[in-house]
Formats: C-alpha cells, structure tokens, sequence
C-alpha cells in the first residue's frame, strides 16, 4: 500500500492541513485494523477504572514467560481471558500444542480445568504433527465463528512463526473476534505481530483462609511490553478469584495512580492508529 | 520346492502343477524358475481385483486354494448394466486376455459352482436350472479341498462330485472332516457362502466417466466437487444422510485409489463433504500422489447411511455453535487424524491420570460428569507421565523443604497436604482381606454342613503398595507444583517422589 504526500509550501492553510491529517491518521488506522484496541481506548478514555482492563476478543496475544516451568501460569492466564469471552454462541476453545511437546509442557487437565472455573466440555485440545499443521489449524480455527478463543503452546521462536506468519494470524484475529494466544517460553523476543505482548512471571500466591502454610489462590505479575490497553498502567499483579481477574496494588503498597487523560510518554507506534489525539 | 505356475511351453513339455522341482529340472534340464514372491503377488493381484470395481461393486479375493487368490465378483442384479451375463461374461474375460493375461471365469448361482466350473470346466455360465448337472461331472477337487481329502476320495475310488452327493452325510462326516459337507452344500447352494469385499460396498455412489484420463489432483478435487453436489441430491432425494464417505479414483493401469473418511455425524451438505475431502487430500498430496498414466473414472460413494430428515430452522431456535465446532472437529480431523483432535472425557475414579481421558473429538458423546469431584484443588496441566524428583523435608513426614526438578532447585515455602489417594483395588485383580469368617462348628447330627464363605483365588490386596501421598508445594517465586510420593516412610521399599501436575 502506498501513501502518497504532496506539500504545496504557498497554498498550504493550516486548517486544511489538519484535515489532511486526520485523513492519513483514518488510513492508519484501516491500515493497522486494531478495531478491538481502539474500542478499547476508546472506553478507556471515558474513564474507566485503572484495574486490568477487560480485553475484548479478536487480539492476538503473545503470552511470554521466561521458563517453561511457568506454563501453568501462563495457560491459566489465557485461559482466565478466554474465559471472558464466552458468549452464547462462542462457547468452545481449542488449545494447540505439537505432539511431541506433551510430556514437556503437559497437557490441560480435565478436573484442573473444572478447579479452575471452566467446563473440560469446551476444550478441544488439537496435538498437531509439526508447526506448519499448527499454524494451519490456528488460522482454520479463527475462521470458525463459534471459538471464543484460541491457546498455542508454541515454545520459543520457532522458524515457521516468523513475522510474515504472525501478521497473518494477527489480521485473521482481527477480522474474526477470536482470541488467539500465543504461549512463548525464553528470553528472547522474536519478531512478532502480536496486538499485545505480555511478559509474565508468577507471582506468590494469597492467603489461603484458614491455612497460613498453604497455597491460596493463583496470582500473577505482567508487564504490558507492546500494544496499548489505553489503560495507564504497564504493569500489574493480578489474582484469580475464580471467576475473574482481580488488580493488585504492586509490592511497594500502592496502586500506580495516573490522572485519566494524562499522556503516556511512552514510544507507542500504535497511536498513530488512533483517531483520539493524545496530545489533545 | 515345487512348482506353483506354469506357462503354456512348459505345460507342452510335460510338467505339471506341485510336482517337485528336482523332478522338473530332471524332465526339462535347461528350465527357467523363478522363486515366488508371495507378498507382491498378492498385493498386485489385489490391486487388480479393486480396478475390477468398475464392473460390480462387491469384488472380493479368494485366498484359500490359488497361491494368491481367486477373483470373485458378486453379479446380482449388475449382469443387466453390460447387455446380460454372457456379455458381460464375454467383456470382463475379454478385457483381460486384450491385456495378456491367460484366463477361465464362469458365472453360476454361487461361489462353489462358478469356482469349480472356471478351474475345471469349461468357460461359461451355469443357470441355476443345470447348477446340479454341472456340478456332477465334476471331480472332487472342484470342491476346494485340500489334498488329503482329495487323495482319500479318489482312493476310494470317489472321482466325481455326483458320487459324493448321494452318499450317507455321517460316515463322510467323520471321515472327511465337516469341511467336505460345507463345501458340497455350499457348491450346491444349500447353505450360503459369503465373500468379504475388499473395498466398503456402497449403496449410494455417483461416478463420473472421463473421455481422456485426468491426473492432476486439482482435476479430481474439482471433479469431486461436483459429485459431492450429486450425491448430496441423491441422498436428499431419498431423505437420506451418510457418516462415511468414499473417493474412489480408478487409474488407467489398472489400479484403484481410495480416500475414506468420516463425518461426526449424520451429514449430506455438499460444501462440508468437498471441504473434508480438499483436507484430506491436501495431507495425500504431501505423501503421495501417484495418478500413474492418468484417472478414467472417479466414483464418490456415501456408507454408514441412516435417515436425515430435512431440517427446519424454528422460530425459537437457539444457535450454540455446536454444530459450527462440530464441522471445525472434522475438517481438522481429515487433515490430522482423528486422534490429533481430543477432547476431554471425566471418568469416576480417584486416580488422577485415570480420572481424566483424552478421546477423539469426533466419537465423543454428551457427557455426566461424574458429582463430588468438583471442589478439589487439581493442577491446570498434568504431565501425561510422572517424573522423579528429589524432595527433603525437615522430617521424614513433614511438609517438602526443597525440590530438584529438570535439574532445578527450588526452595519451597508453602505446601498443603498430604491427599492421600489410594489404589483401586478392584481393578488391580486382587481381593479385600474381609472380616475373618466365625469358626465353622461342628454339624449337629441329622444337620447338613454350612458351606464355608466363597473367597476368590486371587492375591490378597496390600493397601500400601501404588499408595500415593499428593502435596501442593509452592516455591519462593510462586511457582506451584502437584508433587506426590508413591510409599511411606518406614514401609518395605523407600518411598519415591514424583511431580505429576503444574498449577497456575
């Protein structure tokens, strides 16, 4: 696609150019087609609470986490936003993991699913042969109007996933309100496409009642490293009350606290996107 | 080592089927053998009996006498398609002679008489009026016996199958074995022989016929499609929904292809059988394709056929994606196998790696999860097998102090536990040591004796054996495990540690 900008130095009015600018501002947008990430700003500008915001589908999301011991934190974590997304028509989720990985990431578990506050009924799990047979079935299954969402057990960053592939996972999710999540292990960052990316470590669990020695309920630390909620906080601890996520104040005792409207100086090529002017 | 084929020049010389090949060679000194190569004949020849397919739908291979088969083709109500049975008769056999093959077929009312008159008659067809004086001046060896009978028979002096017919069934019984009985009255159509088709018959199949042979895959995938339209209108015609379906390409050199594949259930959408197929074929083209010199005639065929009564959108429908997820499971399923695509299945048993089992996606059915297990803290992810890890506690019974793991230590700073889950006894085939039975008293006089309690002969069930003691441990960074031990402390054997899950 190619844009094409001619400046005229005599005739140029300040409004016009303002006009213009709106109008390359609108092409972005249609060009990077976030619909779901500018609805979401959109309402978090009418001042929605701080908490984690509730992400709508149709976001591609790389879940990153530094060891593959973390995988049960980071399935639970997709899986707490999958569960959000149930509607009465999209009520199944499909978890994708090569057939050679099972026994080193492990498989979802059909009473740990039900612990965790999801029917195993809805889960297809899909063991693809190798990564060119999981990708297909990733993009076959956003194809499907009836998945809520979508979770691939990739592992680190396989040759076949490269940017080109993410880009098209990240349209395809885009144009079909599916989530898909996808579950990185390492420190490396590869090229990604992604909407959103997370890095995600676990966190100390809560009190459990009764029992001060025992696990309580899951808890979470994320850091925000790509994309933007429109939410003015990066980083959050969450917990999982079973139903929902519920924010944390962080360690030091007190919620990060920013008044609404103020502007995020943080390099965000995704607000050239956005309609809503930051700068106001 | 004998002979088990021979050609015209041979025969001309003198030799003879079985006889050994010391013999052979010393009648016809400059003769040339070949050894047998059973396994390609077989196959070959099998091959050649599914392209046979395009004449009658029921093609089966005779295993038991030919050293690698016999062609049978069940006729009924097919004769009519090729201008009646001597036509057809005339056409099959000429079709192969064109191609060089030396042949004898007979058609007849069954398997045994049509067997029997091919290998040693003449040629031709026996209605099922001259079935019986046919079959009477034919020897016993047209029977498909196997030697030691046929040898018996003729020493006593019974060469023909009319002799045997009337003779008294119970001394040939015993004699001869049941086989000899089954094989007359089969022969005579007393009792009904049955063939195994080698390709699934089908009732319902459209085909198309090509002037020119085709090969690529594009061409069939194409051709497939619209016979998909025609067999989805032939079994809407006949309110009718298939599970199975069938590709059937017939190749040019005699050799047939088939693609098969299931549905999850009951369907006759045209675009959901071309979208199966196009995966399918998507997954043959990475392996082989081999349309050889080219594909005359692709028939799509429908099994598992059941009534599908049109459906009718109500006004209080409600749409739950099921039958959306539903065709999702079977396109992924042609491409992967059904056994790539699983869905969770709960079973009632308190063992976890039992209590929860992986089923293909397509045979699974409604569900009651099994009540009262709900409310138990279990791991997000189970490792299909339990891996050994070394654990100290303060004390031989306390909570786990530390863990290695993948070569990982972790400190472990909360735990809860022990759950303790035994084995299930009565799976394992071994019996409950019960209460001890009372003392058996003496009989009264005049009283008959108790009979003492049943026990089983089975070993007796030690409740400490495949006991395992489950913790949830938790390390400093919040990393939560599903860790258990197999065995107590202070028992026989030292008890082991195993990690079995991962919790969020």
């Amino acid at each position: 696609m190619f844009l094409f900008c001619s400046y005229s130095h005599s005739t140029m009015q300040t409004q016009n150019r303002q006009q213009r600018l709106a109008a390359l501002r609108d092409t972005i947008a249609n060009i990077e087609r976030k619909p779901a990430l500018a609805e979401m700003r959109a309402r978090a500008f009418d001042g929605a609470a701080d908490g984690f915001p509730r992400l709508p589908g149709g976001l591609l999301q790389d879940v990153c986490t530094d060891a593959v011991r973390n995988g049960g934190a980071s399935l639970g974590f997709a899986l707490g936003q999958v569960r959000t997304l149930f509607t009465p028509k999209r009520l199944a989720v499909l978890y994708l993991q090569l057939a050679a990985d099972a026994q080193f990431f492990g498989l979802p578990y059909g009473p740990g699913l039900s612990s965790f506050g999801l029917d195993p009924a809805q889960l297809v799990i899909v063991r693809a042969s190798d990564m060119q047979d999981l990708l297909w079935v990733a993009e076959e299954a956003l194809a499907c109007r009836a998945v809520a969402g979508i979770v691939a057990d990739i592992g680190g960053a396989p040759e076949m996933l490269d940017f080109t592939a993410s880009r098209r996972l990240s349209l395809r999710t885009a144009e079909s309100g599916t989530s898909l999540f996808l579950l990185r292990y390492g420190a490396d960052r590869p090229a990604s496409a992604a909407h959103l990316r997370w890095h995600l470590a676990p966190h100390r669990s809560g009190r459990k009642p009764f029992d001060d020695r025992a696990p309580g309920p899951a808890r979470w630390g994320l850091t925000l490293e790509r994309g933007n909620t429109g939410q003015n906080t990066r980083e959050w601890i969450l917990e999982w009350t079973g139903n929902a996520f519920k924010s944390l104040p962080d360690r030091a005792g007190k919620t990060r606290q920013h008044l609404p409207g103020t502007p995020v100086s943080l390099p965000l090529p995704a607000l050239l996107g956005n309609p809503i002017s930051q700068t106001g | 080592m004998r002979l088990v084929a021979l050609d015209q020049q041979a025969q001309a010389a003198g030799l003879r089927l079985g006889q050994a090949l010391a013999d052979a060679r010393a009648l016809v000194p400059g003769l040339t053998v070949l050894e047998q190569d059973t396994g390609f004949l077989a196959s070959a020849f099998a091959e050649f009996a599914d392209w046979h397919s395009n004449a009658s739908p029921l093609v089966g291979v005779l295993q038991d006498k030919a050293p690698f088969g016999d062609l049978v083709l069940d006729i009924t109500g097919v004769a009519h398609l090729f201008g009646g049975e001597a036509a057809m008769l005339r056409m099959v056999l000429g079709r192969l002679r064109a191609l060089g093959y030396s042949v004898a077929g007979a058609i007849a009312p069954t398997i045994g008489a049509a067997w029997a008159q091919s290998h040693f008659g003449s040629s031709g067809i026996i209605g099922s009026e001259q079935l019986s004086d046919a079959l009477d001046k034919l020897p016993v060896a047209a029977l498909r016996l196997d030697e030691r009978q046929v040898s018996l028979l003729t020493q006593m002096g019974l060469t023909r199958i009319g002799a045997l017919r009337t003779r008294p069934r119970k001394p040939m019984l015993a004699r001869f074995g049941a086989s000899l009985i089954l094989r007359i009255d089969q022969a005579y159509g007393q009792i009904e022989e049955r063939m195994t088709p080698r390709l699934p018959p089908a009732d319902h199949f459209v085909e198309r016929k090509f002037f020119e042979p085709i090969s690529t895959l594009e061409d069939v995938l194409l051709t497939m499609e619209g016979l998909a339209q025609d067999l989805s209108q032939l079994l809407e015609a006949e309110g009718l929904g298939g599970q199975g379906f069938h590709l059937f390409l017939y190749r040019v050199d005699h050799k047939v292809m088939t693609l098969s594949l299931n549905a999850a259930r009951l369907t006759r959408d045209a675009g959901h059988i071309a979208s199966l197929f196009r995966h399918r074929a998507q997954r043959l083209e990475q392996e082989h394709y081999d349309p050889g010199f080219g594909i005359d005639l692709v028939r799509l065929a429908a099994a598992s056929l059941d009534r599908l009564e049109p459906g009718q959108a109500g006004v209080f429908e409600t749409d739950n994606g099921a039958k959306d997820i539903e065709q999702l499971t079977d396109r992924l399923a042609s491409r992967l196998g059904p056994l790539s695509v699983l869905k969770t299945e709960l079973v009632a048993s308190h063992i976890p790696e039992r209590a929860a089992r992986l089923v293909p996606a397509l045979t699974q059915q409604a569900q009651i999860a099994p009540a009262g297990e709900g409310d138990r803290d279990r791991p997000l992810r189970l490792l299909p097998q339990p891996e050994p890890v070394a654990i100290s506690a303060e004390v031989p019974d306390g909570l786990p102090a530390a863990m290695i793991w993948r070569r990982q230590r972790y400190r472990l700073v909360k735990a809860a536990g022990p759950e303790r889950i035994s084995a299930e006894w009565w799976r394992s085939g071994e019996r409950l040591k019960l209460v001890p039975a009372e003392r058996p008293t003496p009989p009264a006089p005049g009283e008959a004796p108790k009979p003492l309690p049943y026990t089983p002969d089975l070993p007796l069930f030690d409740p400490m054996t495949g006991m395992r003691d489950y913790y949830i441990v938790e390390d400093g960074e919040g990393h939560r495990f599903w860790v258990f031990r197999l065995g107590l402390y202070g028992g026989a054997v030292h008890p082991v540690w195993y990690l079995h899950g991962v919790f969020p």
